[in-house]
């Protein structure tokens, strides 16, 4: 019997409608095919622990794909966060700007040298995961072409038995299922929609990338509102979510390995990015009262750290304590220019 | 209610004579019978750099103490996008959840329904009123549009 591949969509925060469309175009795109079950829920990130889109996608088992603004890496670890583990399934549809790329995308996202990472002590399910980044193209033809691939990919792997144990049909959950998209939905072929309508305020946490952590430890050292903790075998792990300053990604800036990840921060290194894939927007900040930049890595962390003390009424430390030696790449300003010429050629102001 | 007039180009951005402005192009009104409380908003020059805003995000919860020019959020629009600051020192009092999930007030309402924030300054900070507004924008226009095209061949 085929095996059935679970897509899971993210919707974007906000009410971008151009976001919106191409989330709704491949969900409907993929209503035809055969094998595929679809599940809709709001932003990933923003999911709460007890919320009915966690249950929904706990439930979802067996191999899946993940469609979601968040940068591939993110992604994948923001899953992990929440509970849902897996291989990591190469993805083909990615970002067009590799032909500027001197080296060639390397396809793992495990860094090529001898530390040890967290991942490599852990087992992890015999599933796999593969997470597509929507940013990726504004064509849903290509993501369903691409779901299409890891289906068949699918097809033809040798499949363990706890795989075919996971891929249990979605469970029940306290969700709308989208009437109009989903006649006939219970036979064999077609997909079946699963959508969860849920509102969830903005969340600001962060989110570790374990193929990168080597449990250093400087994060837990470094940041003073006791986001990060231990679990039973000393692994550092986001103990208090929320306890985290919301805007603050200093953490991630004294990261020796760059582990550390605020999805939604508006610098792609921070935010995930596994190259400095540069916005096509025009940045106005310069007129909207941004201040001269040029501060180290250290030197931010230093100073956002000391900025959420004050906050929270505490006193700053600045630079004491051990903010790293690690340096975030600052990368992107050149190559994103290149970008902004058709952007800028119907601005017509 | 009356207004002037900037001209962007072929673009004719209105402003109310009746708010002052901030030097980060946002609108300020007092609040009445509060001292030192004002709303804040984008000014028509803003939104019109802007365009469509599709996005909107605070980095702060409120209500929070803020230094003038502290960074407070981002907005991102059809064409453009932002990092947001902090008009004046003060405390942030309240943001207008309603643009959380729709945004679009920013561009239909910008002077009304669309506003930020609301503010309690430290003291009562200089801003402009509308006729020094319009000179700044003289002064600034010229950046502006370096600022747009430099993106171009910088």
């Amino acid at each position: 019997m085929a095996k059935r591949l679970s897509v899971i969509v993210s919707q974007a925060q906000g009410k971008n409608p151009a976001k919106r469309k191409l989330e709704e175009d491949i969900v409907a795109g993929l209503l035809f095919e055969s094998g595929i079950d679809v599940t809709i829920v709001p932003n990933l990130y923003d999911i709460q622990a007890d919320s009915t889109s966690l249950v929904a996608l706990q439930g979802v088992g067996g191999n899946a794909v993940l469609c979601s603004w968040l940068f591939e890496r993110a992604a994948r670890w923001v899953l992990d966060r929440h509970g849902i583990h897996g291989q990591h399934g190469t993805v083909l549809l990615q970002a067009e700007d590799d032909e500027a790329d001197e080296d060639e995308a390397d396809d793992s996202d495990e860094p090529a040298d001898d530390k040890d990472r967290v991942i490599d002590s852990r087992d992890l399910p015999n599933r796999k995961i593969y997470c597509l980044d929507l940013k990726a193209s504004n064509s849903a033809d290509e993501f369903i072409a691409e779901v299409k691939r890891i289906y068949s990919e699918n097809q033809v792997q040798v499949v363990g038995l706890t795989d075919v144990l996971n891929a249990a049909p979605l469970p029940k959950v306290a969700s709308q299922q989208a009437g109009d998209q989903n006649e006939n939905g219970s036979a064999a072929g077609q997909a079946v929609v699963n959508r969860i309508e849920e509102k969830s305020g903005r969340r600001w946490y962060p989110v570790i990338d374990y193929s990168r952590c080597t449990n250093c430890m400087e994060c837990i050292d470094f940041c003073l509102f006791g986001v990060y903790g231990v679990d039973r075998i000393d692994t550092i792990l986001v103990e208090q979510p929320d306890n985290c300053r919301k805007g603050c990604p200093a953490c991630s800036r004294v990261c020796p390995e760059n582990a550390i990840m605020f999805p939604q921060h508006k610098t792609p290194a921070i935010a995930g990015s596994m190259d400095a894939a540069a916005s096509l927007k025009i940045d106005l900040s310069q007129l909207f009262g941004a201040p001269a930049e040029g501060k180290s890595a250290e030197e931010l962390a230093a100073i956002e750290r000391d900025e959420q003390l004050v906050m929270a009424g505490r006193n700053a430390v600045g630079a004491k304590s051990s903010a790293g030696r690690s340096e975030i790449s600052t990368s992107s300003k050149p190559d994103e220019l290149d970008d902004l010429v058709d952007e800028l050629n119907d601005l017509d102001i | 209610m009356s207004t002037v007039i900037f001209m962007m180009g072929e673009f004719e951005a209105e402003f109310p004579v009746d708010v002052r402005y901030a030097d980060n192009h946002m609108w300020v009104r007092p609040i009445e019978g509060q001292a030192n409380q004002f709303q804040f908003g984008f000014t028509a020059y803003a939104v019109r750099l802007l365009q469509d805003v599709y996005f909107l995000d605070w980095l702060l919860d409120a209500p929070v103490n803020l230094k003038n020019g502290q960074e407070i959020g981002s907005i991102e629009s059809k064409k453009a996008e932002s990092s947001l600051y902090a008009p004046a020192e003060g405390q942030l009092l309240t943001f207008n959840d309603e643009l959380m999930d729709d945004p679009s007030a920013i561009n239909v309402d910008k002077y009304g329904d669309g506003w930020l924030f609301t503010m309690k300054t430290n003291g009562s900070p200089n801003f402009m009123d509308a006729e020094a507004y319009l000179s700044y924008l003289e002064e600034v226009w010229v950046k502006t549009q370096r600022t747009i095209k430099g993106q171009l061949n910088d």
